[in-house]
């Protein structure tokens, strides 16, 4: 989600995250390694840490809180470099009880050991029918566990610029191949518009196209790691828009969030984009003039398959360390799926909830005045049920990410295809777990 | 002239961006021209950036001064002491000691943070006002500034005459070197006062409860969420801009001694 912010990334950080490290030698405990979890409430008074990088989250624990005298939590936002701060607290043995963490990042920071499994507390395997299918699969590994509890997601749909698509009397397109045409027909219009922008350093947003086609990135089958980041159907994508960049019907110079990429919308030179439930605030805080001109519409999709795509979203984990495992489940339980505080979570931090009862809030069943008021939230929650659930993170995503921004960066500039990106991307995961010593192959 | 002008501009217009900027409402940030005022928002900006998250923000001034101000006065009195000392009281290792000082000029504070967390992790002080308030008092400049104006501007007649009078050393210096002293210490409390205002990376690294935060950091955590909350980023930059306000006036009611002491520095 945040990606502009984790792109500039203050080099002095990588400074300061060094630090922490070096804390951990000087002081590490490791008492609490031998103990299984268990799953009993502790005697008087417990003090959670909860860190995370949503605004606005201190007031929803707040509310927590008051009406919880004996399970106290408390919180630190850890939105500048979230991951790096996790990872050496973990090093250090200091890990709170219970963390944000993407789902992207679930399976790296579980092959690091970082997660307890909270099955042993009854309440949190329950929760499984509270969450929408896709997010639980993801946090519990397939049932293996429950590591950690959906919060949000980011399921994609298509915003437009539907008076524009009016203006050049072009339909609004439903499938990829609408799309492209629909590109080519903006452009030849006014050579000045595109449909959308490409952005090659976001690589988060591509997985999410990837996803949509059903590009799994990782399996696992007979002990190993299957990386299939280059596969028939990553290719597809990848093929798909490479013909986009090469024929110059998308724009490849706009950062996505960034300022310059809300002025060329301001200047009606970009006619769509390609985004996900959280960001239906950045068009309407950053681009107020525009309102009544923009729609959202389901994701263009491939063919008959209706699947759609996640970008973005988070989970809340069940960190090692954590020595209330019973309240941290409470608690966890209660953030993310009692509807007083996914409402508010919803209001302050933007957060497009993953519990069942979340899509049901207030806030979004209704029509959204920006956008015409047209109930927006109705496309998000129909994208959110046609998820594909098999999608699975790696170990090493944090690689492929890198990976494929270097070479799709490249490839915008015209050295190479998205394809080699993908090439660059599953050499770069092998390798890299290679090092590792974590067991993989290139699966088909 | 017209290099200086030429240089005026480049230099200020970082600063009439912010002016500009921290006027418009967050809609105009991206869609019209950075540098051309659009609609007046400057106050309904203000409130709004003095009211988020229950007024976090004033706590965060609030914090800035008492680092800055206090930070820097207790810097200087102790640059002012030893400095003092290092130019009227010939001892063994004298010069020394004074060249030692003289090289913790040439170490970054930034390199001292990483050192200085260990530390004050060992001794439990991290996330406290002490993290931030204990390095800033440290100013081995200040001592060298101190010492070169003492020698210059204190002369030995007037020391031994106090102490004939029977002042004691510590009498001697409040009340005769002190004062003689001032223009060099209102450089060094400058110099203090604005390094301090500006140091962004200690405090990042020792502290973690928002209460503590001085505005540099505040202002950080609020741009790490502006992709969740678009909002923020005009709380930013207008909160950017209140944040230099007090470092310009203090600048301009103090500036006849920074001059003065700076061109003693230069010249002794």
């Amino acid at each position: 989600m945040s990606n502009t912010a984790r792109r500039t990334r203050l080099a002095a950080l990588a400074a300061a995250t060094g630090i922490a490290v070096l804390a951990g030698c000087s002081s590490s405990d490791s008492s609490d390694k031998a103990s299984a979890p268990s799953c009993s409430p502790a005697k008087g008074k417990v003090t959670l840490q909860y860190w995370n990088t949503v605004p606005g989250m201190d007031k929803v624990v707040d509310l927590w809180n008051k009406k919880n005298p004996d399970i106290q939590v408390e919180t630190k936002n850890i939105s500048n470099d979230q991951y790096g701060i996790l990872g050496n607290a973990l090093k250090a043995g200091k890990a709170p009880d219970l963390a944000q963490v993407g789902y992207d990042e679930l399976p790296n920071l579980r092959t690091q050991n970082a997660f307890v499994d909270a099955s042993a507390c009854s309440a949190a395997g329950a929760a499984k029918s509270k969450f929408v299918p896709w997010t639980w699969s993801q946090t519990s590994f397939d049932g293996t566990g429950v590591f950690a509890l959906p919060q949000d997601t980011g399921p994609m749909a298509l915003f437009v610029r539907s008076d524009l698509f009016k203006k050049y009397d072009i339909a609004v397109p439903k499938t990829w191949d609408e799309y492209a045409a629909a590109a080519q027909k903006l452009h030849k219009a006014n050579p000045k518009l595109t449909i959308t922008f490409f952005d090659p350093n976001n690589a988060e947003w591509f997985n999410g196209l990837l996803w949509q086609n059903s590009a799994k990135m990782y399996g696992y089958a007979d002990d190993k790691w299957q990386v299939t980041v280059e596969s028939e159907q990553s290719r597809q994508v990848a093929d798909y828009w490479q013909k986009l960049i090469s024929d110059k019907l998308v724009r490849t110079d706009l950062a996505n969030g960034s300022t310059q990429m809300y002025a060329a919308y301001q200047k009606d030179q970009i006619a769509s984009y390609v985004g996900a439930a959280w960001g239906y605030s950045m068009f309407r805080d950053n681009l107020p003039k525009q309102a009544g001109k923009w729609s959202v519409v389901p994701m263009p999709t491939w063919g008959a398959n209706g699947s759609s795509g996640d970008w973005g979203g988070s989970t809340v984990a069940f960190m090692k360390g954590g020595k209330h495992l019973y309240e941290s489940v409470k608690f966890n339980t209660w953030l993310n799926t009692d509807p007083e505080a996914l409402a508010l979570e919803n209001k302050l931090g933007g957060l497009y909830p993953a519990a069942n009862a979340g899509l049901q809030l207030p806030a979004l069943s209704k029509g959204v005045p920006y956008y015409n008021s047209e109930k927006i939230f109705d496309v998000f929650a129909a994208s959110s049920k046609k998820i594909d659930t098999s999608f699975a993170w790696g170990p090493t995503q944090k690689t492929v990410n890198l990976a494929l921004q270097d070479a799709m960066a490249k490839a915008a500039a015209g050295d190479g295809t998205l394809d080699d990106a993908l090439a660059k991307a599953q050499a770069a995961a092998l390798k890299s777990m290679k090092d590792q010593a974590i067991p993989a192959t290139a699966g088909k | 002239m017209a290099l200086m002008f030429l240089l005026a501009v480049y230099f200020l217009l970082p600063v009439y961006f912010l002016i500009v900027a921290a006027t418009k409402p967050q809609g105009d940030l991206a869609s019209t021209n950075g540098l051309a005022f659009s609609h007046f928002n400057l106050f309904e900006n203000l409130r709004i950036l003095f009211t988020r998250s229950d007024g976090v923000f004033g706590r965060w001034a609030v914090n800035t001064v008492i680092y800055a101000v206090l930070g820097a006065a207790v810097g200087t009195l102790i640059s002012a002491l030893c400095g003092y000392a290092l130019a009227k009281f010939p001892f063994r290792g004298r010069e020394f000691l004074f060249s030692v000082i003289l090289g913790g000029v040439l170490v970054p504070t930034t390199a001292l943070a990483l050192p200085l967390f260990l530390l004050f992790s060992a001794t439990g002080l991290v996330n406290t006002y002490l993290a931030v308030f204990l390095p800033s008092i440290v100013s081995p400049f200040g001592v060298y500034l101190a010492r070169i104006f003492a020698n210059a501007a204190v002369p030995q007649e007037l020391i031994e005459s106090a102490r004939l009078d029977g002042a004691g050393e510590f009498r001697t210096f409040f009340s005769v070197a002190f004062k003689l002293m001032t223009p060099a210490l209102v450089t060094v409390f400058l110099f203090q006062f604005v390094a301090i205002w500006n140091n962004f990376f200690l405090p990042m690294v020792m502290l973690q409860k928002e209460s503590l935060f001085p505005i540099t950091l505040g202002l950080y955590e609020w741009n790490g969420q502006t992709a969740r909350a678009p909002l923020l980023q005009e709380s930013v930059i207008t909160g950017s801009l209140v944040s230099i306000v007090p470092v310009i006036i203090v600048f301009i009611l103090l500036q006849r001694f920074w001059r003065s002491g700076l061109a003693a520095g230069s010249l002794k």
